[in-house]
């Protein structure tokens, strides 16, 4: 008998640390009123509606997103003629790419991010560098790796053809008379356009930099009807109060509630991914490791100087805001505490949006869901998060938790696709 | 330097005997005592007072003797001390509105959670400080 009592105990206290490493714990009846609460205030149900940007006067008349949406899906708009803001934000991948990096006419520096919701966002870029989202479309088109077009080039574009000019002028008045040489003309960009734009008059290249302005203002009056649908968690946590049952009505299984009891309670999620969004919108250092290649960025400590620096931002000429309108910039912190910061993402349709991070450098959420179980040490600064202790079986939750996101867009399906498709 | 943290341990001591509001009231404004007995009441422009939105706070400065404080610079720091951050932004008073009221632009919460401000306070009066505490 006795000659079994080791190897049983040893048997035993496997199973118990395999069973509590595995099995779930048992949910409580019905949540906390605090937990109903705050279930309650992740809602789409409670999204206010978009706020007005003061900075975009076309941001919300129609003629303006359709001329946004014509000039989203033209691949015209890039130097080789191949490469259109839906090449990476692409609208049956809820406005992403698949891939860990985005590849416009060169492989980029940054993950594509989900265009839907994002118009509530005060701030662009996985840095914040640009703090409106028409002032954040017109880089892309320069940018050498994405769009490599110039601004010259593209008010050329707008010109020549008959439909976007004429679309243009009943918005904007008339496009502005173009110099008769030069063909490419940017302060950015390669050498012959930044030579080409020291030789215009400053009448010229403001009148230029309004009518790229302008397109960029068209664009973002496109992207602000990109917004998310009601999702299987909306339709549970509308029915949430300390009253009710804590397994609904079986619009979650018990791994999901599971999930979403850690979300807002011990895995700490909701510290960033709160609000309808799931997202504050705000910067974070979460110590994520730097993208193969790169050094580790300096995120929003960089993103906020160049924000305020931008010449098309809201304090900017070509901005439509008042100044005192311009609270984001106006208050906007800058520190030390920014560095390596990057912008929490909306977790709606989550799932569909792999892999994951500002680099794309974690493939799955059960791998993100490692990672902040973990909280490694930051390559830079300091890792806000903290090692959560969580078990196997919490973290698979939380991930069951993330399929009851996704959802179909709240968007009229003409949005969707390029016009005349 | 001695002195220097002598003072910061001084001014640290001060602040954890300050009188602390434990929640932020969800329907009604702050009210609150400095350091030296002056009254500091705060109205949200947002009330309550929710996550992710910028919104603007008037201060009511009034002193022990009951008159408004005029003149008064006022400067807020804070953050959540749970989570080892600061504020969002970067909140400023930018101007008196009438005598001993103060409006505290660009303020922003982006957690749920204790948040603690510190208000300082230099005015004709000398220096105050008051502490604010609160969960959102």
């Amino acid at each position: 008998m006795k000659r079994f009592f080791i190897p049983g105990l040893l048997v035993i206290g496997l199973g118990a640390g395999l069973g509590w490493q595995l099995l779930p714990a048992p949910l409580p009846q019905a949540w906390t009123p605090q937990e109903a609460a705050l279930i309650q205030s992740l809602s789409l149900s409670q999204l206010p509606a978009l706020s007005p940007d003061p900075s975009n006067a076309v941001a919300d008349i129609k003629n303006a997103a359709e001329l946004g949406q014509l000039l989203y899906f033209d691949s015209r708009m890039s130097g080789n003629g191949e490469v259109a803001c839906a090449t990476c934000h692409q609208p049956e991948r809820y406005f992403t790419d698949g891939l860990p990096l985005a590849t416009g006419t060169a492989l980029g520096s940054r993950h594509t991010p989900s265009l839907v919701g994002l118009s509530h966002s005060p701030w662009f870029y996985w840095d914040g560098r640009k703090d409106s989202q028409w002032a954040q479309a017109l880089a892309p088109i320069e940018a050498g790796h994405e769009h490599n077009l110039d601004r010259l080039q593209v008010v050329r574009l707008i010109a020549k053809d008959r439909d976007y000019s004429e679309r243009y002028a009943a918005l904007f008045g008339a496009l502005p008379p173009l110099p008769a040489t030069l063909q490419t003309a940017s302060p950015l960009g390669n050498a012959e356009a930044t030579a080409n734009w020291q030789r215009l008059s400053l009448a010229q290249q403001g009148s230029i930099n309004q009518a790229f302005a302008n397109v960029g203002k068209s664009i973002a009056a496109y992207q602000r009807k990109l917004l998310p649908g009601p999702s299987r968690f909306d339709k549970y946590a509308d029915q949430v109060n300390s009253e009710s049952r804590i397994s609904g009505n079986g619009v979650l299984s018990r791994e999901e509630i599971a999930g979403l009891k850690l979300f807002i309670g011990d895995g700490q999620c909701i510290s960033c991914h709160n609000g309808p969004l799931f997202t504050n919108f705000e910067f974070h250092n979460t110590g994520v490791l730097a993208i193969a290649g790169q050094l580790p960025p300096m995120g929003r400590y960089d993103g906020i100087r160049l924000a305020k620096e931008d010449e098309f931002n809201c304090l900017s000429y070509y901005s439509d805001a008042q100044p005192e309108e311009c609270i984001e910039l106006l208050f906007a912190k800058g520190d030390n505490e920014l560095v390596g910061a990057q912008k929490t993402p909306s977790l709606r349709n989550i799932t569909e949006t792999a892999p994951y991070m500002h680099g794309g450098q974690i493939a799955d959420l059960t791998a993100v869901m490692e990672h902040y179980n973990d909280a490694p040490t930051s390559m830079l600064s300091h890792n806000e998060a903290k090692p959560l202790g969580l078990r196997p079986v919490q973290l698979s939750q939380l991930v069951a938790f993330m399929q009851t996101l996704t959802a179909p867009l709240n968007v009229d399906p003409r949005w969707l696709l390029a016009p005349g498709q | 330097m001695i002195f220097r943290n002598t003072a910061a341990a001084v001014r640290l001591a001060i602040l954890f005997m300050l009188p602390v509001s434990k929640l932020w009231a969800q329907d009604s404004n702050f009210s609150f005592q400095t350091n030296k007995g002056s009254t500091l009441d705060v109205f949200s422009q947002l009330n309550p007072v929710v996550i992710n939105r910028i919104h603007s706070w008037e201060l009511v400065l009034t002193g022990a003797d009951e008159s408004p404080v005029t003149g008064a610079e006022i400067s807020v720091t804070g953050g959540m001390p749970d989570h080892d951050h600061g504020l969002p932004t970067l909140p400023v008073v930018t101007r008196e509105t009438s005598p001993g009221r103060y409006l505290l632009e660009g303020v922003r919460f982006h957690m749920p959670g204790r948040w603690q401000l510190t208000l300082t306070i230099t005015s004709p009066q000398g220096d105050e400080i008051g502490l604010l505490d609160f969960e959102l």
